[in-house]
């Protein structure tokens, strides 16, 4: 009959239709072509310097890639919100669609995870972990988590503090939203610190919920019970130690007592240099923001295997951290070029940043 | 909103702070908590302590005086943090900045009172000639001021470079804080307002009886709309001066003050039904408030159970404050 082929032939075509299909992807040949290549940054939001600075990222990436399609989705703290945009986005060119996303929680990893590998987006993630979810868990299209040492950032800056007070006298320490990992991780990087420095006594420790302006009453208050007594401030991130900076500027102490934080936004670097503060740990925004994008495009255009086939450390692995102190500061406060990043973003250089596998 | 049930006075009377204990209530709760913590910890009864936990209310205590009179009126509130939001970049934007070329000075903190105003404006003519109701408006104009000052505040929020406006917001004149000073300037003509004014008794009666308020004819719409850009302007203030504290324009400034507003007004005994309550109430609540965070980080409560300490200690204030209404209260929403 000519009007149908028979059974056999039908499945024949598709096995046929399928390997050739199949079998370039297994070979690393193109995905996408460059031009249907979508980007997307996904983000609580961007009025802090840090988010605006993935986005400055994300975007000179894109620029530098030659890739049209750069989309940045906001969720203002809102988790639901920011699946329900990537599923938007997903709903159209899927395949060839790579987010690199900063998950509001850790519990909304898994939700994306899984509408990544159903729809054949590709997705790295950053900060938030799911405990026990692994990218190499049968999560192909989840390319790479990459974590950031919050243990190792406590550490570092808790060093610099002690150092700084010549490893006697009081400190007082903010942390940020308790129930969060990295503040979890980072305060505890302090109580390692000093549990090595008997010198160096924990006055108090209050939570100011990462947030500038929560933290200045706090540390005015502590002004108050302690007075003196006060040799240096902790800060679980530099927003909370520029509000405790100006508690302390009221109180005609800024530059006296030091003051640590984490993050590296450019204010902190700035204090930094003034010698209003004394160290501050970076992650680098801007590689934060593009090295997710750079990953999938590398898969996506077929310089790089599938994720499938990398070993695990190639896909759950820490960042190296910068930690900025009046030495290296001038050169953290000139807005980056693309020419800092584009030997990182090369792909055979994707893990250059790399610490080890993470967790 | 309509009033909740209750009986209340319906009539000009100014603030009802009779000789019945309620109106002492809250008054009293706050001199024992001082008294409690003063005890606990001898450090956290000093005058310099005073003048920290005068520094901390500041910002609260212009913010209730304007809920105040939105409550009072039976009306909410909830745009708060969003109204200190937009003032808050529009005044760092105003003076001398690191981003924009402008250097206006105190000007600029006009301007951004009257940002708040403006948008108070807006959410009280929506409330009065849209007829809907409060809480929804307000919300609606938190997002839209939040959205309006994520816009202005872009991907670098401005650092204010004034140092005579910085050295404002951080200084102390004679000891006793500027933003302070501000505090009970506005806290006076809050209650001149409520006590001298036509405003301040037709907002007790519309917050008494809006229906019978109209019956009289009193014009009940115009004074709705005055008390919202009153708050409105309260909370461009309140983003401003804080503002001038941090050194930057920031759409987080006004993070959390919106419960703290209500809560304040609330145990200070202000009732949400309104028609009951005033200024003076708001100030006292406020400081119960200040002195409890105060407090806590003096007598060194673990930052794990704050909230939860928090919490139960302000349950047990609005509960002591309207132990003595629970006989009126007939519905309870």
């Amino acid at each position: 009959m000519k009007r149908a082929m028979s059974c056999p032939a039908m499945i024949t075509a598709c096995v046929a239709v399928i390997v050739i299909v199949a079998a370039p992807a297994t070979a690393a040949e193109p995905i996408c072509d460059k031009s249907d290549i979508r980007v997307v940054n996904s983000m609580r939001e961007i009025a802090q310097p840090y988010h605006a600075d993935l986005d400055k990222g994300g975007r000179l990436f894109a620029a530098w890639a030659g890739l049209k399609d750069y989309v940045l989705q906001l969720n203002q703290g809102d988790s639901d919100k920011q699946i329900s945009l990537m599923r938007l986005l997903m709903a159209t060119n899927p395949r060839c669609t790579i987010f690199n996303v900063e998950p509001n929680a850790d519990l909304v990893v898994k939700p994306m995870v899984d509408a990544a590998n159903r729809s054949g987006a590709w997705i790295v993630t950053h900060w938030a972990h799911n405990e026990g979810l692994h990218p190499f868990d049968g999560n192909d299209h989840w390319i790479a988590h990459i974590a950031v040492d919050s243990l190792g950032a406590g550490v570092a800056i808790s060093r610099h503090l002690v150092d700084a007070i010549g490893h006697t006298g009081g400190v007082v320490a903010l942390q940020g939203r308790l129930d969060t990992d990295p503040a979890r991780k980072r305060f505890a990087g302090l109580q390692q610190v000093l549990q090595n420095t008997p010198g160096v006594r924990l006055l108090d420790q209050q939570t100011a919920n990462w947030d500038r302006t929560a933290a200045f009453p706090i540390v005015q208050t502590w002004l108050t019970k302690y007075g003196d007594r006060i040799n240096g401030v902790w800060a679980a991130n530099d927003d909370m130690a520029l509000g405790a900076l100006e508690a302390l500027r009221a109180a005609g102490l800024a530059g006296k007592i030091p003051v640590v934080g984490v993050d590296g936004i450019p204010e902190a670097i700035a204090a930094v240099e003034k010698g209003e503060m004394v160290a501050t740990v970076s992650s680098d925004a801007y590689y934060q923001g593009s090295i997710g994008l750079a990953m999938g495009t590398c898969v996506l255009t077929g310089q790089v295997p599938l994720p499938a086939s990398w070993p695990k450390e190639k896909r759950e692995f820490y960042l190296k951290l910068v930690v900025i102190t009046r030495d290296n500061a001038a050169q953290y406060l000139r807005e980056p070029q693309p020419s800092a990043y584009v030997a990182d973003w090369q792909c055979d250089k994707l893990w250059n940043r790399s610490t080890g596998k993470a967790f | 909103m309509t009033p909740t049930g209750h009986q209340g006075p319906v009539g000009s009377r100014p603030a009802s702070a009779g000789p019945e204990l309620r109106s002492w209530a809250p008054l009293l709760a706050l001199i024992v908590l001082c008294l409690g913590f003063g005890l606990a910890e001898p450090g956290f009864a000093t005058v310099e302590n005073l003048w920290t936990i005068a520094d901390r209310s500041a910002i609260p205590l212009i913010l209730a005086v304007g809920s105040t009179f939105i409550i009072l009126q039976g009306s909410i509130d909830l745009s708060i943090e969003g109204v200190m939001a937009v003032s808050s970049l529009t005044f760092a934007m105003c003076a001398l900045n690191s981003r924009t070329g402008l250097d206006l000075g105190v000007l600029g903190l006009v301007l951004a009172i009257f940002a708040g105003a403006g948008l108070g404006l807006l959410s009280g003519l929506v409330t009065t000639c849209l007829r809907v109701p409060s809480f929804m408006v307000t919300l609606g104009v938190w997002s839209l001021s939040a959205g309006i000052a994520m816009l202005l505040s872009g991907d670098q929020p401005p650092l204010i470079k004034d140092p005579m406006l910085r050295a404002f917001g951080l200084g102390r004149g004679l000891a006793v804080p500027n933003l302070f000073l501000v505090a009970v300037t506005v806290v006076l003509l809050g209650y001149a307002l409520q006590s001298y004014t036509r405003f301040g008794r037709y907002s007790m009666v519309i917050g008494g009886g809006e229906d019978l308020a109209r019956l009289l004819g009193l014009p009940v719409d115009r004074y709705k709309v005055l008390a919202f850009a009153f708050a409105g302007l309260l909370s461009g203030l309140g983003g401003a001066l804080e503002s001038a504290r941090i050194g930057l324009g920031h759409v987080e400034v006004g993070v959390g003050q919106m419960f703290a507003t209500i809560t304040a007004v609330v145990i200070g005994g202000t009732s949400l039904g309104g028609g009951r309550g005033g200024v003076l109430q708001s100030v006292v609540g406020t400081l119960t408030l200040a002195v409890l965070t105060n407090g806590m980080i003096f007598v060194g409560i673990s930052p794990y159970a704050q909230k939860a300490v928090q919490g139960a200690l302000i349950l047990l204030a609005v509960l002591v404050t309207t132990w003595p209404l629970r006989s009126r209260l007939r519905i309870v929403k």
